[in-house]
């Protein structure tokens, strides 16, 4: 296949993008995931030499299934871009504790990666908010893109802030320190004035929080309809929360009901991001729904074949907003399909490690000795 | 119509405390005994297990694999190698050069302790064996928890002992709780000398439940690795060092804290000592599969394994000297780094390949897991051309490093019955001294 630019890819999924409403077209992503890795394998060496090594080269590859996929540890290690060094316009790390690799997403250009993460916010975040009468206020639980200038999140609450929010939206973690009298204030203030109020923050900044309201015997009372996104798991935190127990906790000290709390899965390595189901399919299985630019493979970890049916697997993610790098990305995550009815889409769920899983031996798996537990 | 909620009273917690209740009645014989009467039928029970006809070795063959996920060769070769050096003649030798060199006369004695607890890990059987056996030597009563991955182990070896010497055999008692049962975890570790397996956080935990005027001995999870010099990286010293080596990482599907997980390679040449030494490492691992199938991992394992060879298949792919032989499919997975960096392991038959240039970057390369560090395997530098006698001046510095053993390949899954596990004493940790001055 004779590989198309990349200026007219994402042109086209820049159109796509700005389409209303959601259209799935598998058409159209199998197209457009061939062509663009037909890209991608003449611009990003290291990608090419994986394909070559697996022979899956384009002339080789008939269907967006077939396209070899990075292990997403890999970006701790390679730049997997498409452009010349000097072209970066920005950098994006996982997150790490010092001494460890952090992987590395590259971009030249924002204009793809930012056009990518509203819609899914808008569709299954804020899927009323053209009924709203004000727009919410957002209070995120992260540090600003200033204070974080190479964190994915970040930026995504900053781009979030810039185009949804009101003008009583903010951070709420500042120097790494959560203003819990901020937060308080601020939706004390969204309250008077009539506004939804979206708590966003990883899953531990809520513990944190938590911590903090159930010191002071304080609930922050959020208006009704009001939401909460959490994001993010526990990694390299010594305090794990199991997620029902962080909702139910959630919803006694904020107001908003579990069914109005959303998680997002994301990666730094990628720029799309899916959400639970719970606000656009209140009554179906909770499930995990991304944009139609993304497709979810759930894969058999030793034949590296699709499972069947709703059996657990390896979740490899196409993202055809990666443009700049790679789009095929296995993650270190197991998931599993969740099937819906009623014409709604199927989605899925990740799926932690299995609670009190003893050890066989006594030896220690490196990943656990060396903190990058994943 | 309200709702009626019966609470059934905690079975586990009444069962614990009548083991209690019976160790108790029991501790008599363990007090009232002599040296000898004691040595002897516990270096029975031990030959006995050495015994692969035993019924006991028997019975353990027949049930093991089918609760821990072994495969019944790993098991049978597994328990002949690490019982292999496990018999009375070495737990009496054991007993004299730890405990009997230290007592004896009128001003000192045993002090035994009135219960040993004993929260086991894992589901290897050696250490369950000892961890039995050892506290009654020291007239301690054993009140041992099994772990569900080897609910079968402990409770033969109490069977083994009842049927060798029934009132020493009261001296021991298995119980099985759950390990968030905080009422029973919190009866079990109140026990006078408490001995612990686990990963850091488990040692972590228990030990906050264990007080100041309470023993407490823990043995935390810990890795081996294999150091091959440039006389073990070719010819036939090659083919031998690979055989013994995927031995070693073949038994017990590397799960055990004497399982190699990385292979460090002083080379003589850039490169081609490692991949020399990763196609014969492949091959012997391929063979062993046969003789010595692995277990079947669960789905985060598998995934982790895949994950880990694709990271380094993409390393290979952007040009860096890294080879990965096996992979998901395979069973094992052997990969040649092109670096000392430590990477994760899944473990399973995974095992990395580094290069180091010298002693000094070995040495340098192990710092990061030195506190882990239980045993190395060493070959290939001596002067005997035999590649398998370990180099003083290199052993002496890995044990300074924090190595517990420098061994020959092959030989990581067979330690001595009085391997210093965690640099500890076997006995005396367990023990408790009185002096006893004149009046």
């Amino acid at each position: 296949m004779r590989a198309r630019g990349r200026a007219s890819i994402e042109a086209e999924l820049l159109d796509w993008m700005r389409e209303r409403p959601w259209r799935e077209d598998d058409a159209r992503f199998d197209r457009l995931a061939l062509e663009l890795f037909a890209f991608q394998y003449d611009h990003c060496e290291p990608y090419r030499g994986l394909c070559r090594s697996r022979g899956r080269t384009p002339d080789r590859v008939a269907s967006w299934r077939e396209i070899p996929a990075v292990p997403s540890g890999a970006f701790k290690e390679i730049p997997l871009r498409c452009f010349p060094a000097d072209r970066t316009r920005a950098v994006f790390r996982t997150s790490g504790t010092s001494g460890q690799r952090r992987g590395e997403l590259h971009l030249d250009t924002l204009d793809l990666y930012e056009a990518s993460l509203l819609p899914p916010l808008q569709q299954l975040l804020f899927p009323d908010l053209a009924h709203a009468p004000r727009p919410p206020t957002i209070r995120v639980l992260a540090a600003s893109p200033e204070e974080a200038p190479d964190s994915s999140l970040s930026h995504m609450f900053g781009v979030l802030l810039d185009r949804i929010g009101s003008a009583r939206s903010g951070y709420d973690v500042v120097g790494q320190e959560l203003r819990v009298g901020g937060l308080m204030a601020a939706i004390q203030e969204a309250r008077h004035n009539g506004e939804s109020v979206a708590l966003c923050g990883t899953a531990f900044a809520f513990v944190h929080l938590l911590e903090i309201l159930e010191a002071s015997g304080e609930a922050l009372c959020c208006p009704e309809g009001s939401r909460i996104m959490e994001t993010g798991g526990f990694k390299g935190r010594s305090r794990v929360m199991p997620r029902g127990e962080l909702y139910e906790a959630l919803s006694t000290r904020t107001g908003v009901p579990e069914s109005r709390i959303v998680n997002q899965y994301g990666m730094t390595e990628l720029g799309s991001q899916f959400y639970d189901s719970i606000l656009v399919d209140p009554t179906g299985p909770r499930r995990k729904l991304g944009p139609p630019w993304t497709r979810v493979r759930l894969i058999e970890p030793e034949s590296g074949r699709d499972v069947s049916a709703t059996a657990a697997g390896s979740v490899v993610i196409h993202d055809l907003a990666n443009t700049g790098s790679v789009a095929a990305i296995e993650t270190a995550d197991l998931g599993r399909r969740v099937p819906s009815s009623g014409g709604q889409p199927d989605g899925f769920e990740i799926l932690g490690r299995e609670p009190g899983a003893e050890a066989r031996g006594c030896s220690i798996a490196m990943d656990a000795m060396l903190g990058t537990g994943r | 119509m309200s709702d009626l909620t019966i609470h059934w009273p905690d079975e586990d917690l009444a069962e614990l405390e009548a083991a209690r209740g019976r160790l108790e009645a029991a501790r008599g014989c363990l007090l009232e005994r002599s040296d000898e009467e004691l040595l002897e039928p516990l270096c029975r029970v031990l030959d006995l297990w050495r015994d692969p006809a035993s019924r006991w070795r028997r019975e353990l063959l027949d049930q093991h694999p089918a609760h821990t996920g072994f495969t019944r060769p790993v098991v049978s070769r597994g328990l002949e190698l690490g019982l292999g050096q496990w018999g009375g003649r070495e737990l009496r030798e054991l007993w004299e050069r730890e405990i009997a060199s230290q007592i004896g006369g009128e001003t000192d004695m045993l002090s035994p302790f009135g219960l040993t607890s004993v929260l086991l890990a894992g589901s290897i059987p050696m250490p369950t064996l000892l961890q039995c056996l050892l506290p009654l030597i020291l007239r301690s009563p054993v009140l041992v928890r099994s772990t569900s991955r080897d609910p079968v182990t402990a409770p033969l070896v109490a069977r083994s002992l009842a049927e060798v010497d029934p009132e020493l055999g009261r001296c021991i008692e298995t119980v099985s709780f759950p390990s968030d049962d905080r009422p029973c975890l919190g009866r079990f570790l109140s026990a006078e000398c408490v001995v612990a397996s686990g990963s850091d956080e488990t040692l972590a935990e228990v030990s906050s439940h264990v007080g100041a005027g309470q023993r407490f001995v823990g043995y935390g999870h810990r890795l081996s690795i294999a150091v091959i010099g440039p006389l073990a990286t070719r010819g036939e010293a090659l083919a031998r060092v690979a055989a013994a080596l995927a031995l070693d990482i073949a038994l017990w599907d590397q799960l055990g804290c004497l399982s190699p997980v990385s292979v460090f390679v002083v080379e003589d040449e850039p490169g081609a000592p490692v991949a020399r030494l990763g196609d014969a490492l492949a091959a012997a691992l391929s063979d062993c599969e046969q003789e010595l199938p692995r277990g079947e991992v669960d789905l985060a394992t598998a995934a982790a394994i895949r994950r880990e060879c694709a990271e380094a298949e993409m390393r290979a792919a952007s040009g860096r000297r890294v080879a990965v032989h096996g992979g998901p499919r395979a069973r094992f997975s052997v990969i040649c780094e092109d670096d000392g960096v430590w990477r994760p392991a899944p473990l399973h038959r995974f095992v990395r390949i580094h290069p180091v240039a010298s002693e000094g970057e070995l040495l340098a390369a192990l710092r990061p897991v030195a506190r882990w560090l239980a045993a190395v395997a060493q070959a290939g530098f001596g002067d005997s051309g035999e590649g398998s006698r370990p180099l003083p001046q290199l052993a002496r510095s890995l044990a300074r490093l924090g190595a517990s053993r420098v061994c020959k390949p092959g030989a990581l899954q067979s330690p001595p019955l009085g391997w210093r596990h965690d640099g500890l004493p076997v006995l005396l940790p367990l023990a408790r001294f009185s002096d006893l001055e004149a009046g």
